[in-house]
């Protein structure tokens, strides 16, 4: 079944909610990180990279899937955990420029990193690339990764959102993201919810790895980098300080990347990254503070 | 009148480049295109500085300005003849026209010139966050229009058949320039209007300084000096398109940082310094010689040396090795403490 | 053992001294007032306690223990509770959500109480738990904060200037509430800005200028209004 005025199918449609999905997730471990320390994770791409890269070693010593995910997200949390530490606690105390550009030196780090130890053409991660055989639903043929992938991003959202509305970590977090200082003054406890936003935001971005993987299946040293790029152009466009309107952002972002990448003629798609930071440049400065945020923007420490 | 004060704040910087390049005349010629690489990525930092250290907004975007003056002065100055053969898409008026080196250089300036006109028109309202990743996406943009575009350029392939003019002289001169001018600047009460905006700008709006118009002055100016470094650049090397986007922004910007992005001073020291770091593990990769001990590295060792050193001057002194401070004599410590002076977190 | 005690406090802000050899001391039941010009170091002196102000000479204690280098969640919960100026109250969260941030400090296991001495000491925080705290009036958001300090039930309660910006009747109020939070054994240091209705209010009251301690006055002093402008302009 096709929508007759573009080249917009169904497939084409599915693709575009699952990088959505995907990316909104992205966007959650961005943002939740942020809301805490007022600090933009350039280096989180990296993490997805490292877990890619576990995925292929899973593959490589030809484990089990699910055991290759453990590890993956295993990986990652502990990379995360080692970034907090290493960096993000120390740079507390300075200027957000100085944190934005220490977290670049990371990313960049952790890149030549990966091509010193993995060469220019990584590593394949292939045990999940059977997921992206298609489905037949009702005529139409939709990739089964699609789906997992949107059916992923829910269920994590949904879990994240419960232990943020209805446990007492959840509140502590959204409370230090609104004024950490005063919730400190109220007892709650700097490192616990630094911590939480640090291994949740790892978290998610374990499972983007696993999602990733099964579409990009060699995994090189650029793993989730053009993602984690327009992620970021896409929390930004959100609206970085406000959850709800970052997660949007994301997933606009991530759904009108699949759509346009379906929906171009092949000579034009390879101008998709223009397109699309085009309109990032056209929306920051009609509101700078955000497509999805009302016109009061809480302050940013930039 | 200039103080005489002053001067060690011009001549510190091109008495360390000058010496560079004397250095840079006496090695061979192997390790001489490191120091002609050092030369120019001298010009882009103190290019980057120019906008960054004095406005205190950070752009990611100015190498997009250096891959276009590359660009233009890559393509105006490849032989006709050849060009027909090496970039047959090109559109008819860049294929016919040809100008000389010097020519080449001051287009190449120009062109970064208007792009960063033209970009910091809308931009340069913006600030902070917004700022840093609205030139993201202009290097973004103009990066991947030149990576696949053929009617302008080379696309995907590297450039070939630029005639290397770019000796130790040219070189040289450009740093030289880029130098001048910045310190010209700085100097200037365009400089210092904006300087102010950096440390309130809600104070200096309020005493009448338009924020919007100085920050794209500086803007402009720094756009036209790394236009300038671009031509300078592409007449050493054949680069492509990858060579002028994310891994270079971060390069320098991690020499501005080291350096200390307060400073002129800062801008060279730290070009100088990391660069020269760079240029020895890359050198090293091939096996080099350190007084009689024979050292060989694998590839990529020269990017992490420079990304941990980014990484630890960052965390341990974040103003960089020079502290935001030129050369001058007194030194003026009344501003540290009035900050230190402000309410505490 | 006094509960809350200042000995020789001293805060400086790089080059600025803020408070200058501050000494006083607040006892369980009692409410000490500290009242004195902007600029006095009142708010700095609060802030000493809970560890958000850089201390650069004396000591903090409470019963008996030092405070000074302790991280303000760790002051907190140790049973010290700071009603900040300005209120501070999340105004994105809901009522409710802004009173269980207060059970973050308390140091007993039982979570029911500590909500219910709240809404004990102010009905109204009942009625609205479930609005945003953004849409309450200035006199419900510091009934707001001053219940959120309660919930940990803390020893010591410090409030900065909690009479600013309201309406006399909500005042009226406020101050109801300091007395009954008085008879339940707390022990009170009140920062206020009011100085005749805090001297006459409270046990004690200090009278803070340029940082340093200038007059102690009691209740019966409330009246004589020059020795209280002599003591602010000297």
């Amino acid at each position: 079944m096709t929508l007759a005025f573009l080249n917009l199918t169904w497939p084409t449609i599915a693709n575009g909610l699952a990088l959505g999905g995907v990316y909104a997730l992205m966007a959650v471990g961005i943002g939740l990180v942020f809301g805490v320390l007022r600090l933009v994770n350039f280096a989180y791409g990296q993490l997805i990279m490292a877990g890619g890269f576990a995925l292929a070693y899973g593959a490589q010593w030809g484990l089990p899937n699910w055991v290759s995910i453990l590890f993956c997200f295993g990986v990652v949390l502990a990379l995360s955990v080692l970034m907090d530490r290493l960096v993000f606690r120390p740079l507390r105390t300075h200027s957000p420029a100085v944190m934005l550009v220490a977290t670049f030196a990371i990313a960049f780090l952790l890149q030549n990193v990966a091509l010193l130890a993995f060469g220019a053409y990584g590593k394949s991660a292939g045990s999940l690339a059977e997921l992206n055989a298609p489905w037949d639903i009702g005529g139409v043929e939709i990739k089964k990764i699609a789906v997992i992938a949107v059916a992923t991003a829910v269920f994590c959202l949904a879990v994240l959102q419960l232990l943020l509305t209805r446990t007492p970590l959840g509140l502590h977090m959204r409370a230090a993201a609104l004024d950490f200082r005063t919730a400190r003054l109220l007892g709650v406890r700097a490192n616990r919810v630094i911590a939480g936003a640090v291994l949740i935001s790892g978290a998610f971005a374990a499972v983007a790895a696993v999602m990733l993987s099964a579409t990009e299946i060699q995994v090189t040293y650029s793993f989730g980098l053009q993602d984690t790029i327009l992620v970021l152009a896409g929390v930004v466009l959100g609206g970085l300080n406000r959850p709800i309107p970052a997660t949007l952002g994301g997933f606009a972002i991530g759904f009108a990347s699949g759509i346009l990448g379906g929906v171009l003629p092949s000579n034009q798609s390879q101008y998709l990254p223009a397109f699309l930071f085009a309109a990032v440049i056209v929306v920051l400065l009609l509101r700078p503070n955000g497509l999805f945020t009302r016109a009061t923007g809480a302050v940013e420490r930039v | 009148m200039k103080s005489v004060r002053r001067l060690p704040e011009l001549l510190a910087p091109v008495v360390l480049v000058l010496a560079t390049a004397l250095l840079g005349l006496e090695v061979s010629s192997y390790l001489q295109a490191y120091f002609l690489d050092t030369l120019v990525k001298v010009a882009i930092v103190v290019a980057l500085y120019l906008f960054i250290g004095n406005s205190g907004v950070l752009s990611f975007g100015h190498i997009s300005f250096v891959a276009l003056g590359a660009w233009t002065a890559g393509v105006l100055t490849v032989p006709e003849r050849q060009k027909t053969i090496v970039m047959p898409g090109l559109t008819h008026f860049l294929l016919t026209a040809t100008v000389g080196n010097v020519a080449s250089l001051g287009l190449a300036a120009g062109v970064g010139l208007v792009a960063a006109l033209v970009v910091g028109l809308p931009l340069m309202r913006l600030s902070g966050l917004a700022a840093g990743i609205a030139t993201f996406a202009v290097l973004e943009i103009v990066n991947n229009v030149l990576n696949y575009d053929q009617s302008l350029g080379p696309a995907e392939n590297a450039f070939s058949s630029v005639p290397s003019t770019t000796g130790i002289w040219q070189a040289t001169i450009g740093a030289l320039i880029c130098i001048g001018l910045a310190f010209l600047y700085q100097r200037s009460r365009f400089g210092r209007m904006l300087r102010a905006t950096r440390e309130d700008s809600a104070a200096a709006a309020a005493a009448g300084i338009s924020v919007h118009r100085q920050r794209l002055l500086a803007f402009a100016l720094s756009g036209a000096l790394a236009g300038l470094a671009g031509g300078l650049y592409i007449h050493l090397q054949p680069l492509q398109a990858s060579n002028l986007s994310l891994e270079l922004t971060f390069i320098t910007l991690a020499m501005l940082v080291v350096g200390g992005s307060g400073s002129l001073l800062g801008a060279v020291v730290g070009a100088l310094a990391l660069n020269g770091l760079y240029s020895f593990f890359s050198a090293a990769t091939n096996g080099v010689d350190v007084l009689g001990w024979q050292l060989t590295v694998p590839t990529g060792t020269a990017e992490i040396v420079v990304g941990v050193l980014m990484a630890v001057v960052l965390v341990l002194r974040p103003s960089g090795l020079t502290g935001g401070r030129e050369l001058s004599l007194p030194r003026r410590r009344v501003v540290a403490d009035l900050q230190k002076a402000r309410a505490p977190t | 053992m006094t509960t809350l005690a200042v000995e020789g406090l001293s805060v400086r802000y790089g080059a600025v001294e803020a408070v200058r050899g501050l000494s006083l001391e607040v006892q369980a039941g009692e409410i000490v007032g500290l009242i004195g010009p902007n600029g006095a170091g009142k708010s700095s002196t609060l802030h000493a306690v809970m560890g958000t102000a850089p201390v650069s000479g004396g000591d903090v204690r409470h019963d008996g223990r030092s405070l000074v280098g302790r991280r303000p969640e760790d002051v907190a919960r140790g049973g010290v509770a700071l009603v900040p100026e300005g209120r501070r109250i999340f105004g994105e969260l809901t009522v409710e959500e802004n009173l269980r941030l207060g059970l973050a400090a308390r140091r007993s296991r039982a979570s029911g109480s500590g909500l219910a001495r709240a809404y004990g000491l102010f009905p109204m925080l009942q009625e609205f738990r479930r609005r945003h705290a953004g849409a309450l009036s200035g006199g419900q958001q510091q009934q707001l904060a001053i219940g959120r300090a309660l919930v940990a039930e803390p020893d010591v309660l410090l409030l900065d200037e909690p009479s600013l910006g309201l309406a006399p009747k909500i005042v009226d109020v406020v101050f109801e509430a300091l007395g009954r939070i008085r008879e339940s054994g707390l022990a009170v240091l009140l920062v206020e800005q009011r100085a005749q209705r805090t001297v006459a209010f409270a046990d004690r009251s200090y009278v803070l200028a340029n940082g340093e301690l200038r007059l102690t006055l009691g209740p019966d002093d409330a009246s004589d209004t020059e020795r209280l402008v002599a003591a602010y302009l000297a």
